[in-house]
């Protein structure tokens, strides 16, 4: 340990030597690069440099050691948090590990997803996590961009539109799920309140699986739009004006200068967008949670509810594993097609 | 270029994106200062007629909402104190130090940010089961800390990049250490990127609420979402109180929205974001 210090700083030493016997060299990241970086190529280097020449070297020398212990809390917190726990997750899916039963785990193979192929409540909650991500990414872009649009113009207060994107995006998914659930409420909700000056029915709206499956939709699209909103506002404001001056008088319509300017520019925004909400909406929990519990019965139980109930509620901790393994995959496919949409844009 | 739409059609355009952001919250406003008589009225009343504060007392006194909202802010305050701590270190190397696996760390932290953490359940409710850290801060601390880190460090990356480097090397010819001009300097010019990244880790945390439910659902450890959800009865749902306790779970985070909002904005920008 003692040597290799002291052979590092020698090696230091000698590369410092070196450097000032070739005061134009072309490494990258020397004293006198930075210096001359700093605009500052007169400046009388030695007498600066001298008392601290050593130190300063094994800093320049080390950038590689300085990153690494720079970065070693990130990479040791995603190993403990991360890559830890999904391979535990991994080893947890093949064992009969049912900490209610009392015995100890047994190691059973693929059994556990095997179990998964006749559990009607399994294929209930992934068919409705599925459609719900295939209902509400599509609305919440559609609403998104038309809310993007709309806070894109020229307003001369820009603050109150904002805002309004903001506050619906900031808001703890579960207090919607909270507030979904009074809109909805069959006698004193507001939806029907509403409803009642077009159709004069009272809707029990959790009486039933599939609307409540329409409110919990409906109640997510509402509270993603403005985060899709968001994303879009951002790409839209990097459209440069010229652009739509030169359409324009290339003689196009706004309808034309959406769909040939602002469209095909605001792709990269979409795709991300788009991407962040479908690993989102496959991880749904806390608004069907908030606002039926997954009822009436099973019927809009999701995916990451289902995992919950197995693990927490009846401490079934290998079941729950092979279906938290499941979503893991589906998920991994979709940041698969993000990595893809990153690199092609860099 | 001829404007898009008359000024009346924009400005009624932007009235439908207020309704549509405001109206619940300023509905369950409404709500959190009827009466239980006025709320389980019909047809149901719009502006309140006779409003009361009584829900709010009720909320507080009737649950620990006090508690509650302790809990939400140190597990926020505690994750991303944590959180900006690390994402700057990891920021700074990789924004400014010549490294040849720069690529594929920043694509790890990317990848990260995509993680499911509902994946996380089980493991960590094993590790904090036998750790004996359920019902503790301890057992969300570490994982918000996970879930904000990616989007923070992009946020500083972006900050750290837009500082001179001149000025870091003249710091560093004064004798400041590296690790001293990053402090010295590059933070304290990234100031408002050090506090953007830490308003999305805060909000983050505030919000989360699988993990808090599945972890700390004991009484004493429940953050806000979890115990105003638990609120609800079997078959009793105490509405107005629960309108109120949500209004006061918002405030927090509204406050820091209306106040910052254009930081939050480009931080969502700079971060690539997570909803």
């Amino acid at each position: 340990m003692t040597n290799n210090l002291a052979r590092d700083a020698g090696e230091a030493d000698t590369h410092n030597v070196e450097r000032e016997g070739d005061p134009i060299g072309s490494d990258q990241g020397t004293v006198q690069n930075k210096l001359r970086a700093a605009g500052e190529p007169g400046l009388p280097r030695r007498p600066t440099l001298r008392p601290r020449r050593v130190s300063r070297a094994v800093l320049d020398a080390s950038d590689a050691a300085l990153a690494r212990v720079l970065l070693a809390p990130t990479f040791l917190l995603l190993l403990l948090i991360v890559v830890y726990p999904v391979c535990r997750l991994l080893w947890t899916s093949l064992l009969d590990l049912r900490l209610a039963a009392g015995m100890p785990a047994r190691f059973v193979g693929i059994d556990n997803y095997l179990s998964l192929g006749t559990d009607p409540e399994f294929w209930t909650a992934l068919t409705n996590t599925l459609l719900i991500t295939l209902i509400t990414v599509p609305a919440a872009l559609l609403a998104g961009l038309a809310l993007a649009l709309i806070a894109n113009l020229p307003f001369r207060i820009q603050w109150p539109v904002r805002l309004s994107l903001l506050i619906p995006w900031a808001m703890p998914l579960a207090f919607v799920g909270m507030i979904g659930g009074w809109f909805f409420q069959s006698d004193y909700g507001v939806v029907n309140d509403l409803l009642r000056h077009v159709r004069p029915t009272r809707i029990i709206w959790f009486n039933s699986g599939w609307l409540s499956f329409i409110a919990i939709c409906l109640t997510i699209t509402w509270k993603t739009c403005s985060f899709v909103a968001l994303v879009l506002l951002a790409g839209l404001q990097t459209i440069p004006n010229e652009l739509y001056e030169a359409a324009s008088v290339d003689g196009a319509g706004p309808l034309r200068r959406f769909f040939f300017v602002t469209l095909p520019l605001l792709r990269p925004a979409i795709a991300v967008a788009v991407i962040f909400r479908m690993i989102t909406s496959l991880q749904t929990f806390d608004i069907p949670l908030t606002m039926t519990r997954g009822g009436p019965g099973t019927s809009t139980v999701t995916l990451a509810m289902y995992i919950h109930q197995n693990t927490v509620d009846f401490l079934d901790l290998g079941y729950g594993a092979a279906l938290a393994v499941v979503l893991f995959f589906i998920s991994m496919g979709v940041t698969t097609l993000y990595l893809r949409q990153v690199r092609s844009e860099s | 270029m001829k404007p898009i739409a008359p000024a009346s059609l924009r400005r009624l355009a932007a009235f439908a994106v207020i309704v549509n952001g405001l109206f619940p919250l300023f509905w369950i406003f409404l709500t959190s200062l009827k009466t239980e008589a006025e709320l389980t009225r019909v047809p149901i009343t719009w502006p309140p007629h006779a409003p009361t504060l009584a829900n709010y007392l009720r909320a507080f006194s009737d649950q620990p909402l006090a508690l509650y909202l302790f809990n939400s802010l140190v597990v926020a305050l505690m994750s991303t104190a944590l959180t900006l701590f690390i994402a700057t270190l990891a920021a700074y190397a990789l924004a400014r130090l010549n490294i040849g696996y720069r690529d594929l760390a920043l694509g790890a932290i990317i990848a990260v940010s995509t993680f499911p953490l509902v994946t996380l359940l089980v493991p960590l409710f094993q590790t904090m089961r036998t750790l004996g850290l359920l019902n503790s801060y301890g057992a969300l601390v570490l994982p918000y800390t996970v879930l904000s880190l990616p989007v923070c460090t992009l946020v500083l990356i972006s900050f750290f990049q837009t500082i001179p480097l001149d000025l870091e090397n003249a710091a560093m010819i004064d004798g400041c250490s590296r690790v001293g001009a990053l402090f010295r300097i590059v933070v304290p010019l990234s100031a408002p990127g050090v506090f953007t990244a830490g308003l999305l880790a805060f909000v983050n945390s505030w919000d989360e609420f699988l993990l808090a439910l599945s972890f700390n659902s004991a009484t004493r450890w429940r953050t806000l979402p979890v115990g105003i959800m638990l609120y609800q009865g079997e078959f009793a749902f105490p509405w107005p109180e629960i309108s109120a306790a949500l209004v006061v779970g918002i405030v927090p985070v509204a406050v820091l929205i209306v106040l910052f909002q254009q930081r939050v904005i480009s931080g969502l920008t700079a971060g690539g974001v997570k909803g």
